[in-house]
């Protein structure tokens, strides 16, 4: 800066205090934000809460098809969203094995639910419990609840797969006629799902096997046999598809895909054991996901019989659709589902 | 620091108005955020409780089953409306049940006017409350020869107001 009488400063002058100057104002005004740095994370605990809250209430989770609960211990990192509603177009309703699968702390740890239940950049502690109202379902997870933390409470109702209990009651419809001379016992029940997946049914009540487990049961078997036999033989239990067989490769401890009990023992789909007093097959969507099935489907469960003679009589096909007598769908069950978030 | 020639002669002169602004500046840029107590967040809370509560009443536990909620309005069952609702909003996954109370209003139309009956009274924690939040729900009554009053016999969708709150 030259001083001289004309009070005028240089133009080399002005233009190094103009940039000076704006860089002093620049830094300058971000100073407020380094005192503000500070991230206050508790204001929204009750916003995260809220959001786990209606993730597990509304949401059926992702993927869907097949669903999330068949993926295995390989696959968990394929799981984004573990939500237990049974579909999104039924909220507050859950589906029953996706509550036992979400609370399975073998399976997923508290990593796990930050990153597909939580959500957040902040590792939150949480705090998830379930209980119906008649006491059967009461889980579980997370830490003990401290002084203060985001809360959100839901009520909601648990749907529970549906059950096909052949039973004595049924002798006379699935018993061979006396002038049918075959040696072959085949009883087939059948998956229609033009039948199943009526979408007039609201998802509360459908019945659809690719995303829920489906129960055959066959009961009071010693009425279904033949004469003095004391149990009949069951080859095997196999599956089509319209008129082509399907491939099951899976055996007894494959329990992610299926349980076959004869008698109330596990076993093989192609057990050769004898049966005298029931059959239990529970089929799962991670199975039915390999059948490649479509709405318009047609899913046979053959369960065949061979003795020479025979030593039972079961024949027939009996429909797993939404005929009561053929199918029990539990009631929905009320419950309550809490989440605590610090 | 201006002498009688206008001119700024000290580099001292020039940083000490330098500091003046930039304090200036400073003050009057730097804000403060204070969110004021409310209770939004607690409302919310309840509102979704209760909306909840509304939504599983009018939910059919089987397929073709009986709707709780329109057979309470239907009847016009009062005890059985304040015993259900309060049985579905008090629940904990453990500990003691909540404290919530409640009251019922049902809108229905009667010709050209629209009328209110209330289907459960405020009981005594009326008054000295926290503040109550407000649910309401829509349910279609279908005719029904043997519904007497108020609503009467015709088919109709009426509106179940309920307010909530802990006392």
């Amino acid at each position: 800066m030259l001083r001289n009488d004309e009070g005028l400063f240089s133009i080399d002058f002005l233009v190094g205090f103009t940039i000076f100057m704006v860089a002093l104002i620049a830094v300058a005004s971000m100073v407020p934000g380094l005192l503000a740095g500070l991230q206050s994370s508790g204001i929204d605990y009750d916003a995260v809460a809220y959001r786990t809250g209606v993730i597990l209430a509304e949401d059926p989770g992702w993927p869907v098809d097949p669903p999330w609960e068949a993926y295995d211990v390989n696959h968990k990192g394929e799981i984004e969203r573990t939500g237990l509603a049974v579909s999104k177009d039924a909220p507050n309703i859950l589906l029953s094995t996706k509550i036992e699968k979400f609370f399975d702390t073998s399976f997923f740890d508290p990593e796990d639910y930050r990153s597909k239940a939580i959500f957040g950049d902040i590792p939150y502690s949480y705090n998830i419990t379930l209980r119906s109202l008649d006491g059967r379902y009461n889980h579980a997870v997370g830490q003990e609840t401290p002084e203060g933390y985001g809360y959100i409470r839901r009520v909601v109702k648990i749907k529970e797969p549906s059950v096909a209990v052949i039973n004595g009651s049924f002798k006379d419809r699935y018993t061979i006629s006396p002038d049918d001379n075959s040696t072959t016992r085949t009883f087939i029940v059948r998956f229609d799902f033009n039948r199943l997946i009526n979408l007039s049914i609201d998802p509360a009540y459908r019945i659809d096997p690719r995303t829920e487990p489906v129960n055959i049961t066959i009961t009071d078997f010693e009425k279904f046999l033949n004469g003095t036999a004391s149990e009949a033989t069951l080859k095997s239990v196999t599956f089509r598809r319209g008129s082509s067989s399907i491939p099951f490769p899976y055996d007894e401890d494959d329990t992610d895909y299926y349980t076959l009990r004869i008698d109330n023992n596990l076993c093989p789909t192609e057990p050769g054991a004898g049966v005298s007093s029931n059959i239990s097959l529970v089929l799962k969507p991670a199975a039915t996901s390999l059948f490649e099935l479509g709405p318009t489907s047609i899913l046979d469960v053959e369960f065949n019989f061979e003795d020479k003679p025979p030593d039972t009589n079961i024949t027939g096909i009996h429909y797993y659709d939404y005929n009561p007598t053929n199918v029990t769908r539990p009631d929905l069950k009320p419950a309550v589902l809490e989440v605590a978030i610090w | 620091m201006v002498n009688d020639s206008g001119q700024l002669y000290t580099m001292e002169g020039i940083a000490a108005g330098l500091v003046m602004l930039l304090t200036a500046y400073l003050i009057l840029s730097t804000t403060s955020i204070y969110t004021p107590g409310d209770t939004h967040i607690p409302d919310m809370q309840l509102e979704q409780l209760g909306s909840d509560v509304l939504a599983m009443m009018d939910t059919p536990d089987s397929d073709g089953g009986e709707n709780h909620l329109v057979d309470l309005i239907n009847r016009s069952d009062r005890d059985g409306f304040n015993s259900t609702f309060l049985e579905y909003c008090n629940a904990r996954t453990n500990g003691k049940p909540d404290t919530i109370h409640m009251s019922a209003n049902v809108a229905y139309r009667d010709g050209d006017r629209i009328e209110e009956h209330q289907l459960v009274k405020p009981d005594e924690t009326w008054t000295g409350r926290e503040s109550a939040v407000r649910v309401t729900r829509w349910v279609q009554l279908d005719q029904q020869s043997t519904r007497g009053d108020p609503y009467g016999s015709r088919a109709q969708a009426v509106l179940v107001e309920v307010l909530l709150w802990r006392a």
